[in-house]
């Protein structure tokens, strides 16, 4: 088995200790291969004054681009404008580019203190009444009790410890939903500078940096990073992020053996026959999604919500 | 007198049947599948059983129920879309050499469900045709269609990775899954054209244990 799969497991260890370990010993294995950190040269710095200066006008072109008042995103979310995902890895007959409407996006990851509200509301998802069947025993497994984070999981932190399940029910509850992977992607290549990040040296430096880090056993308040150019934060740096269609990774066409995994690409070098092997941080995402299952609650998992943009014709009226 | 009794109760009980099942919308159909019986009656269903899931579903005979509906018998259940060019054909087949390895005493106790990927192009009328396109009987066979999220939320379950590919086509797992009378998963067989026996030895060892209930 990859060695990304065997920390996620319902029974794995004490909930501190989950996925970075295990990606800091891939990323020691593989640094070889890739062509990350200080051996890439460095941009001038004539270079980044220009960069943001795009960056800043594809933020306005977004503002600018006929988008009335009425669909400015809710509070606490940003428009991530149109744009188009490349699957790191695909079959023969995948999509090679993947189009995505812009869509909103929550600035910041759901905290615990976000969730103690969607928890007081809806009892079913009170970690002793959760069934089974959509959380695993690590869900909320830090938190003092049904309505207590605790000291270990402060209120502004992000939440983890949260099925995919619990996730999906907390964002349709916000009349929001979870991202799709194509629209998370999306709004994670964007650097501070740029919307394309794969191509900011720096920022694909600290991506890096964060992958190589173990995690903190009590994570960091949201919002601490800094924004990318569309203006979310915490997308990188401080937890991974469920997706709402994280079990679509890997699948070959009309797969005939097993399940459809691509196996070959878990072992050592299978970040090269990814599409770009510099952003080794898209092929750790790709990886760890194939290996969740829904029920799953792990520590430095969380999630944020997203929601379609108000079609034009059906603006609601600006709230009160 | 004795025959008279015995099928005035027998006439009874499909009257009472008949008026449970209520109203159907396809007046041509004659034997509800699965899916579309009476209501068993319910307390509330296990911690690790499907038929927690709140989505309502359509049948191919047009009816709108929850997965709850098929709770009370075994169900072995897959994952395919009418278009499907390859896999699906070989899952249906696999599923109906299932049906008919299973020992005489089980056959009547096991139900075949089949739900789409392509909630777009599998509408309940496209389902129909495929019923019959693949002769599969009304008695053990339920075909259902759902919401997008849904079919998200029910392969998750089933460990069924999918994923629409450029022609509109799936890429899927290929997973054939045994459900107990509860909604329970109880076998998982994966990959194609792996033969009934695994199966039908999954849901023999129910047989036993469900008895002496």
């Amino acid at each position: 088995m990859s060695p990304i799969r065997e920390p996620l497991g319902p029974t794995s260890g004490p909930p501190t200790q989950p996925l970075r370990p295990a990606v800091h010993r891939r990323i020691a294995d593989d640094r070889r291969v890739m062509a990350l950190g200080p051996s890439k040269p460095r941009l001038a710095r004539p270079m980044t004054v220009f960069l943001s200066i795009a960056c800043l006008m594809t933020f306005a072109k977004v503002l600018a681009s006929g988008v009335p008042e009425g669909t400015r995103p809710p509070v606490g979310m940003v428009t991530v404008p149109a744009g188009v995902y490349q699957p790191p890895f695909r079959s023969e007959t995948d999509a090679k580019q993947v189009p995505v409407k812009a869509f909103a996006l929550d600035r910041l990851p759901v905290t615990n203190g976000d969730f103690l509200g969607f928890v007081r509301a809806n009892p079913r998802w009170r970690r002793s009444q959760v069934k089974r069947l959509f959380a695993d025993v690590n869900y909320l497994a830090d938190w003092n009790g049904d309505l207590e984070p605790g000291a270990s999981s402060p209120v502004d932190s992000p939440v983890t410890q949260v099925s995919w399940f619990a996730a999906k029910a907390y964002a349709s509850w916000k009349g929001k939903r979870l991202p799709t992977t194509s629209e998370w992607e999306i709004a994670a290549a964007a650097s501070p500078t740029r919307p394309d990040g794969e191509n900011d040296a720096d920022f694909q430096r600290q991506i890096a940096a964060w992958h190589s880090a173990p995690s903190p056993g009590r994570l960091p308040a949201v919002g601490g990073g800094r924004a990318n150019c569309f203006g979310v934060l915490d997308l990188h740096g401080l937890v991974w992020e469920w997706v709402s269609d994280f079990n679509t990774a890997m699948v070959t066409g009309d797969a005939r053996g097993d399940a459809g995994l691509e196996r070959r690409l878990f072992c050592g070098s299978g970040s090269q026959t990814a599409k770009n092997p510099t952003d080794y941080a898209a092929f750790l995402r790709f990886g760890l999604r194939s290996s969740l299952q829904a029920s799953y609650a792990v520590h430095n998992l969380g999630f944020r919500c997203a929601q379609d943009l108000p079609e034009l014709s059906v603006l609601p009226p600006p709230a009160p | 007198m004795k025959t008279c009794l015995a099928s005035s109760i027998a006439l009874g009980l499909g009257l009472v049947m008949v008026l449970r099942a209520g109203p159907v919308t396809t007046s041509v159909v004659t034997h509800l599948p699965p899916c579309c019986r009476a209501l068993p009656t319910t307390n509330e269903p296990s911690e690790r059983s499907l038929y927690l899931l709140e989505s309502t579903w359509t049948s191919d005979v047009g009816r709108k129920v929850k997965l709850g509906v098929l709770r009370g018998r075994r169900q072995v259940l897959a994952m395919v879309f009418t278009r499907c060019e390859f896999a699906c054909p070989i899952i249906v087949d696999d599923l109906q050499r299932i049906q008919r390895t299973l020992a005489p005493e089980l056959r009547d106790q096991v139900d075949f469900v089949l739900v789409s990927f392509d909630p777009e192009r599998d509408t309940p009328g496209v389902l129909r045709a495929y019923r019959q396109q693949m002769h599969l009987g009304e008695d053990h066979w339920t075909l259902l269609t759902g919401r997008p999220d849904d079919v998200r939320e029910l392969a998750v379950l089933l460990g069924v990775n999918y994923q629409r590919d450029a022609r509109g086509q799936f890429a899927h797992s290929n997973v054939i899954t045994v459900l107990n009378a509860e909604g329970e998963i109880i076998h998982r067989q994966v990959g194609l054209g792996r033969g009934p026996a695994e199966t039908v030895a999954a849901l023999t060892a129910t047989l036993p244990a469900e008895a002496k209930r």
